[in-house]
């Protein structure tokens, strides 16, 4: 297959969204707006405890309640555990003498951890019956952070993995010789960061519909961002084959890895098979309430970085040191994955010659951490983005320029030991970031502004300033993890060639237009228009695996599968088979975990390449920050929808805004204080920042479907980093810590 | 089973619908749950993400702010008769231009945001972008990082950003 020979007509160019129709005139259907008729109605109840065992759990009065229908609790599991890559969690926490589960069922580990689903004739019949649930529990000791955590004498949360310690999951990297290195540097930063939670608010709660299909399968209709595994977890804990389980997708209100884990998918289940099983067959729907998808789903994790780097006068990296710690709250989730992914970004895009990393997960008593935009990434690039800064401030080289001296190219070896992927374009996205902010010019003089913009604008208190970051991810599950994607193409006509087409795709779009980019790269592979390719998506029944919607995998992932079918169902169409139908598996070239001591390894098989100019005004009166202009630059490979891409930059480009500045969830013994969006302030309208320029680059992957790389998460990366080293231009203060609320920015200030 | 139910009679997009709600309903769920508009989406419960806002006599209105009853005798225009509140024969102005400027993505906040702007503009037709970012300040967008939303706003006000 050579995709670089097809004649790309529609690939490149930013046809209207076909679902935006829909999505304008109110028509596109979300879970909640699918609800049939005669459905009933389910409320989960939460434990509402960050750690206790349950000694009962008394139904009888939820179940007298008038409306209640059926009550389901741990008794109900058939395999009472789960998890996306480890089955460390029950699906109910319930008595000891209920389920077969690997983990203790009986124990709370985090304040939302599940003990029953209340159906009812309505909502609040279920919420009555919820509230008469009575429980009793013996309180254990909290673990509120990973300090407590690593304590000697803390409880530990997962006796059953065998380890002596809460901190459950390591990696390592032994790179050169640390004790050479250290010799041979001029200078050494040290700093300890701390990253904060961040809520993914995505705009649609989690819903979902159950119920038993025609051919008996177990459905359900919900949002997620990975039908398969969402099947798959499913089956495993309601004890079924995949065949027996079927997934669906609806339209989903934004995901951001917040709906990668499970949160209502298997309980709905349950309770549709155990009501179907009871002679019940009406459907069973469920929906958040914001409360409850606060408090109900995982967080970007929090964590702490120590970090050390030695540099020759010249600004040449000679040692790096790093120790990062992660919060995996109560569950792995996909702490252990993320956390690869932080353990490879902590040391950047950069030639480090000796190197000695090591990167826990940790279980507490919390929130689980899980996937979020940019999957580790954002923590380890702020933690070398900032050591740069601090190394070119205290070097008195330009920022961009220390970058350039230390950036990796073609052919160099990586921080684990190995070639990286070709196509490394460091340099390139550095050098185009530096051109377009005009970087070496003198920066522009401050605008009067005041954070109320009913109130004359402040002059005398602004301070400008402005920072630069690099950075690289990874595109697709890294590590060894059996990466694939399938695709289904059907051409019809009855002529010499096609006039149509049916594509069938299990990828998830999540709100970024991925069908319609898959749809572009079907219609240019068959040669047809993109009107006339009809897509099949999100249904387990219809579709093969694609994996998930995540790691900037999708469009690398399908394009390429998509590629292969079309080439499968043009060769079935030159054989005279009508239909012609292609199948086609893209498996990309094979990834290997880490080696447990040294890290040596080839985790990943391509990247993406970014950086990022902030330029900042600094209200040193009030605290306020505004962010005047972003530069925000890509090596995208190709944009297979240019608009679509620009889009993925000014999203990321916001919600990082919001992580830098002004997003604070707040804990207190276990508990999310902060559960609604009046307490928990997402970016608006007013606060972005003024300016987003999106700069894109087209250097081909040679991977990539078109030369496509992976882009959507590479844009959040670098943003704080950028915004918090423009801060310290302004201000002459290093934050290592964030949001960077007025408050927080105004007692450093002094 | 609706406890002390009272009847009222709404007028949504040009119909009117008599129905049966509690004193306590809130207009958001009449409209969806009673009436089947399920155009206009739920995003907080709490009066912060604009997601719900419908027009009332024009006005853009958090339809989880108000309760049904005190809609009666206004004229409540949702996502989905709002075409027909334009002249042309296929979208409304704003729809067009959310459309083509692509001012959404997950497409959670669309139909709310588009009411928002619409009422903005009826209100303040000479806006220019500054005008945009405040008077949309109450809508909360989580995919797009609002560019092409103002951009598509501007627009219809007239002034191509
Ligand atoms: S649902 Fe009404 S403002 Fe959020
Ligand atoms: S398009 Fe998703 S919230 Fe606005």
């Amino acid at each position: 297959m050579n995709a670089t020979n097809l004649a790309a007509t529609s690939v490149g160019s930013a046809p209207i969204r076909h679902d935006a129709a829909d999505k304008v005139i109110g028509a596109a259907r979300y879970p909640a707006d699918a609800v049939p008729a005669d459905a009933l109605h389910a409320v989960v109840v939460f434990s509402n405890r960050p750690h206790a065992r349950i000694l009962t759990l008394d139904t009888s009065a939820a179940r007298a309640t008038p409306g209640v229908v059926a009550v389901f609790t741990a008794a109900d599991v058939p395999v009472n555990e789960y998890g996306l890559t480890m089955f460390d969690q029950p699906v109910f926490v319930g008595p000891a003498d209920t389920g077969r589960s690997s983990v203790a069922a009986d124990i709370s580990r985090w304040e939302a951890d599940q003990i029953a689903m209340v159906v009812a004739e309505t909502t609040e019949a279920a919420r009555l019956g919820a509230a008469a649930i009575h429980s009793v529990w013996e309180d254990l000791p909290r673990v509120d952070d990973t300090d407590r955590a690593l304590a000697v004498d803390a409880p530990l949360l997962h006796p059953e993995n065998g380890l002596e310690t809460n901190a459950y999951h390591h990696l390592n990297i032994r790179k050169g010789d640390i004790d050479r290195g250290w010799a041979e540097a001029d200078v050494t930063i040290e700093s300890t960061y701390e990253v904060p939670h961040q809520e993914h608010a995505f705009l649609q709660p989690e819903a979902g519909t159950s119920y038993i299909d025609d051919d008996g399968r177990v459905t359900v209709e919900c949002t997620g961002q990975w039908i398969h595994e969402d099947r798959g977890q499913i089956a495993h804990a309601l004890g079924l084959s995949d065949d027996e389980v079927r997934v669906i997708y609806l339209a989903i209100g934004g995901a951001f890895g917040g709906k990668e884990d499970m949160s209502i998918q298997i309980v709905l289940a349950l309770a549709a098979k155990k009501l179907a099983e009871h002679g019940e067959h009406r459907p069973v729907h469920c929906r958040w309430s914001r409360e409850e998808s606060i408090v109900g789903h995982h967080k970007r994790h929090r964590g702490r970085i120590n970090a050390r780097l030695g540099a020759t006068s010249d600004g040449i990296i000679t040692a790096l040191e790093a120790e990062v710690t992660l919060d995996s709250g109560g569950y792995n989730y996909t702490s252990n994955k993320v956390l690869g992914n932080a353990h490879l970004s902590v040391a950047g895009p950069y030639r480090v010659p000796n190197a000695v990393i090591h990167s826990q997960a940790v279980y507490t008593t919390t929130v689980p951490g899980g996937a979020f935009r940019g999957f580790g990434g954002p923590q380890g690039a702020f933690a070398i983005e900032c050591q740069l800064n601090k190394l070119a401030a205290e070097l008195d080289i330009d920022p961009a320029e220390i970058r350039r001296r230390n950036a990796l190219h073609d052919g160099d070896i990586g921080i684990t030991q190995s070639v990286l992927p070709q196509g490394v374009t460091a340099t390139e996205v550095i050098d185009a970031c530096v051109a377009r902010s005009g970087w070496e010019a003198p920066l522009r003089p401050a605008a009067p502004f005041n954070p109320i913009a009913s109130l004359p604008a402040e002059t005398g208190a602004i301070r400008r300033g402005r920072g630069f970051a690099a950075g690289y991810k990874n595109v697709g599950f890294s590590f060894g993890f059996p990466e694939r994607s399938e695709a289904e193409i059907h051409l019809h006509g009855d002529g010499d060639t096609p006039d149509r087409a049916d594509l069938f795709h299990g990828g998830s779009d999540v709100g970024q237009g991925a069908h319609l980019a898959f749809r572009q790269i079907a219609a240019d592979a068959v040669g047809l228009a993109l009107e006339a390719v009809t897509g099949h998506f999100s249904d387990t029944a219809t579709s093969g695996d694609s994996g998930s919607a995540s790691a900037s995998r999708l469009t690398f992932m399908a394009g390429n599968s998509i590629l292969g079918a079309a080439e499968e169902a043009d060769k079935a169409w030159r054989d005279g088979q009508r239909p012609a139908v292609g199948r086609f598996r893209y498996v990309p070239p094979p990834t290997e975990p880490l080696n447990p001591e040294t890290g040596a390894g080839t985790p990943n098989f391509s990247y993406g390449y970014m950086a990022t100019e902030a330029e900042v005004s600094v209200d040193t009166g009030t605290g306020h920050i505004r962010v005047d202009r972003i530069v925000s630059t890509h090596d995208v490979g190709k944009a297979i929808n240019p608009a679509l891409v620009r889009g993925q930059i000014e999203g990321a480009v916001v919600q990082a805004h919001g992580y830098t500045l002004s997003e604070n969830l707040q804990l207190s013994e276990g508990h999310v204080t902060t559960p609604r969006l009046s307490s928990y302030l997402i970016p608006g309208i007013g606060d972005i920042p003024e300016v987003v320029d999106s700069v894109i680059l087209e250097l081909a992957d040679p991977l990539g479907p078109y030369g496509a790389r992976g882009m959507a998460e590479m844009p959040y990366i670098t943003y704080a980093p950028a915004v918090i080293a423009a801060v310290h231009d302004a201000t002459g203060v290093w934050f290592d810590s964030f949001p960077l609320t007025p408050a927080k920015v105004l007692a450093a200030l002094g | 089973m609706v406890a002390n139910a009272v009847q009222i009679r709404l007028s949504v997009n040009g119909e009117s619908h008599d129905l049966e709600v509690e004193p306590r309903t809130l207009l958001v769920y009449a409209l969806r749950d009673d009436i089947g508009l399920t155009g206009t989406n739920i995003g907080c419960d709490s009066s912060s993400c604009g997601a719900c806002t419908v027009l009332v006599d024009g006005r853009s209105v958090k339809s989880c702010t108000m309760l049904a009853v005190q809609a009666e005798g206004a004229e409540i225009t949702t996502i989905e008769g709002l075409a027909a509140t334009s002249d042309g024969d296929g979208l409304h102005p704003m729809q067009q231009a959310f459309h083509e400027y692509h001012g959404l993505q997950c497409g959670y906040c669309t139909p709310g945001m588009i009411l928002a702007s619409v009422s903005l503009i009826d209100e303040y037709p000479d806006l220019d972008e500054s005008g945009v970012r405040e008077g949309l300040e109450g809508n909360l967008c989580r995919c797009t990082g609002y560019n092409n939303i103002v951009k598509a706003v501007l627009q219809v006000a007239g002034k191509e950003a």
